[in-house]
């Protein structure tokens, strides 16, 4: 069931009423003069036939002995005329006066017309007739001679008429209306064909619809459509160039600061400032981190808003590359980090994979204390490939679990200091990637689980997707 | 040791020639591919630091430039980008190693020692690895100046350790090094060999089993508290 305002803005129903009613139009003039030619014949027949009685009447019209006009017929011969077997049969003949000479009394006569005789529809005994009257000059004067008769022959003649011709004109509209809506919805098909391709497409392809199959009267939606396309596109592709910029401005003057930080607390000259110091480097790092979490954050947006290019990335080489570049931290912390890897390769952005696992397992070994396992683990289970950090430290509570993912929001027992950006960016990265995640107690129930479940390969690797992604890596980003 | 420092922002490169120099390195630092190219016209250098994000000739061109000219002084390549695409390509076109900014100190200096110990395992066999004297050559090792009594399959094992120093090295690849096509050995055996190892060493050095992927080999340097 679609809406009404729906309904009224479908082009193939405006198109099919407004085809509809003239095509009725049409069709009910065309059943009119059918009609009318079919019926007038009869009419000359029928009226042909009380002509003719009245002229035989006339014929019979004598002088009498008293010199006055008088009806001479037998009455055989007025059985004869009256006789018919669905109409009742009328005759008068009446002199110059009006006064009545023979047959019924009251029946009306046709008025004069141009025409003798002359004829009319009249009624007489509350039925309708058909009346003839014929004028003729005698030497008694002039005679009107009428015959008239009801009109139930003509009556069936004509609703045998309208009614065959009805039939013949529905059956008519039948098939107009059956080929106007069928010629409607195949006209309108290459509209759909438009309109499914722009379904079927990732809300990341920006790449232009074709426009040579695309009928001339849609072509310009289509190509301001592709013109949009194109804006979007080139702003977005000037947004990542701005982000990469960005990122190497901040980050820059950001390592010059921490490392000549780092050097002058290791300076014995520095001593007495050795505090302050700390304290600075301290801040730089925090600095350093928050601003890498935003520029994650920012790359990924724009990752899920536009066509990245989805590659091949082995989740097991995340896995070893998190593990590796944490094992000195860890070391630190005095966790024992650890990785249980087997194969599993999904389609994604592997450098905001990297960063997604990596904050994971940051969180994990901030959280943990010393001596407790955090263990980083990869694979395919139930054909689902996925990704999964487990510590066995502080936990998450469960009402905090879905709040955790917000922005700049850190859990009640979040320790350190953290800019509460880590698992917002987990999640756009699973986002991105179609992933769910899912965050549990860790084994018996103590510590956190978080557990990235990336879509099927199969399923990822829909037709119209794959088409339209070899067709632009051409011009894919180079970073 | 010398070091040529590659990279236009002052205050980052003045800092990374401090490490260095800090690090026992003699180290000068340029601001340009240009004159990066002129200062190894006139002297030899042991080690490259090279940013990517050069003016002009840029890091990446510049280090190719350098390897198609035949020269083999190792090359660690600094960058402000993210991305994996950037490490690979790093790699591709001549560097040896590859580091992210920001980065920490140690980190970076631990780096170039390998890259060091790496280039030089070729012509000088004679590895200095924490308290670990290393001979290639003669297949002889000391901790801490007391010789060491390995097998062959120890040493074999040691040497694949030291040469990836700072690297997990995983239990295959440490198979692949002791054994033979028809020899039938257990990963588990590893463990065996490895807890041999680590009596042997004693102090000297640190394997650190890294739950799942393998092992790794580590100075024993105090860690300064970092935080």
């Amino acid at each position: 069931m679609r809406p009404k305002n729906e309904r009224s803005r479908s082009i193939r129903r405006r198109l099919f009423g407004l085809l509809l009613l003239p095509s009725v139009l049409v069709l009910a003039a065309g059943t009119l003069s059918d009609y009318l030619t079919a019926v007038t014949p009869f009419r000359q027949a029928y009226d042909q036939s009380l002509i003719d009685g009245a002229l035989a009447l006339a014929a019979n019209v004598r002088m009498n002995a008293d010199n006055k006009p008088a009806l001479t017929l037998p009455p055989e011969a007025v059985a004869i005329l009256r006789a018919d077997s669905s109409d009742s049969i009328y005759y008068r003949v009446s002199d110059s006066t009006g006064a009545l000479i023979a047959g019924d009394a009251n029946l009306p006569e046709a008025p004069r017309s141009g025409v003798n005789p002359s004829r009319a529809d009249a009624h007489y005994l509350d039925e309708p007739i058909r009346v003839v009257s014929y004028r003729t000059y005698t030497n008694a004067g002039m005679l009107t001679i009428s015959v008239a008769e009801t009109t139930h022959k003509r009556d069936g003649v004509r609703t045998a008429i309208l009614s065959s011709s009805l039939v013949v004109d529905l059956l008519e509209l039948g098939i107009v209306l059956a080929v106007i809506g069928f010629g409607t919805r195949l006209a309108l098909a290459p509209l759909r064909e438009v309109q499914e391709q722009i379904a079927q497409r990732s809300a990341r392809d920006l790449a232009p619809l074709p426009l040579d199959q695309v009928p001339v009267e849609i072509r310009s939606i289509v190509g301001t459509l592709n013109r949009l396309f194109n804006t979007v596109s080139a702003s977005a592709t000037a947004q990542r160039r701005f982000l990469e910029s960005a990122a190497h401005q901040l980050r820059t003057p950001l390592t010059g600061i921490q490392a000549q930080l780092e050097l002058m607390v290791e300076d014995e000259a520095e001593a007495p400032k050795q505090q302050r110091l700390t304290l600075m480097l301290d801040a730089a790092r925090r600095l350093a981190h928050t601003t890498q979490q935003l520029l994650t954050l920012a790359r990924s947006d724009e990752a899920a808003n536009l066509r990245w290019e989805l590659e091949d990335v082995s989740l097991a080489i995340i896995v070893e590359n998190t593990v590796a570049d944490r094992v000195a931290a860890a070391d630190r912390a005095g966790i024992d980090l650890g990785a249980e890897i087997c194969p599993a390769t999904v389609k994604g952005v592997g450098w905001l994979l990297n960063e997604a696992v990596g904050n994971l397992a940051n969180n994990a070994i901030a959280h943990s204390p010393a001596g407790a396992q955090v263990t980083v683990r990869c694979g395919v289970e139930r054909e689902v490939p996925f990704v999964e950090v487990t510590d066995a430290g502080v936990g998450i509570p469960p009402e905090e679990r879905e709040r955790v993912f917000e922005r700049f929001v850190r859990g009640s027992n979040a320790r350190g200091v953290g800019s509460g950006l880590g698992l917002s960016i987990v999640r756009e990265v699973a986002q991105l990637h179609g992933a769910t995640v899912e965050v549990e107690a860790g084994p018996n129930g103590k510590g956190t689980s978080v557990t990235l479940r990336f879509p099927v390969l199969s399923e990822l690797l829909q037709p119209a997707y794959a088409s339209t992604a070899s067709a632009s890596s051409a011009g894919a980003r180079k970073t | 040791m010398r070091a040529l420092v590659v990279e236009d922002d002052p205050l980052v490169g003045d800092a990374v020639r401090r490490a260095l120099t800090a690090g026992g390195y003699a180290a000068d630092h340029v601001t340009s591919a240009e004159a990066a190219k002129s200062a190894l016209h006139t002297e030899n250098f042991d080690l490259l630091i090279v940013d990517v994000g050069l003016p002009k000739e840029d890091g990446m061109q510049f280090v190719r430039s350098l390897r198609a000219r035949g020269k083999v002084v190792p090359v660690l390549m600094l960058t402000a980008r993210d991305g994996l695409t950037d490490r690979v390509t790093a790699l591709d076109l001549g560097a040896d190693d590859y580091l992210t900014k920001p980065f920490q100190v140690p980190e970076l200096l631990a780096r170039c020692r390998a890259l060091i110990r790496r280039a030089n395992a070729v012509a000088n066999p004679l590895i200095t690895f924490g308290g670990l004297q290393f001979d290639l050559a003669r297949k002889e090792a000391s901790a801490n100046g007391q010789k060491l009594e390995l097998t062959h399959r120890e040493w074999s094992i040691l040497e694949c350790l030291v040469l990836n120093a700072g690297h997990i090295v995983s239990k295959e690849k440490l198979l692949s090094s002791i054994a033979n096509w028809d020899d039938d050995i257990s990963p588990n055996a590893i463990e065996v060999y490895v807890s041999r190892l680590r009596t042997k060493l004693g102090q000297a050095v640190l394997i650190r089993a890294v739950r799942g992927m393998g092992y790794r080999i580590d100075e024993v340097t105090p860690h300064a508290p970092e935080k």
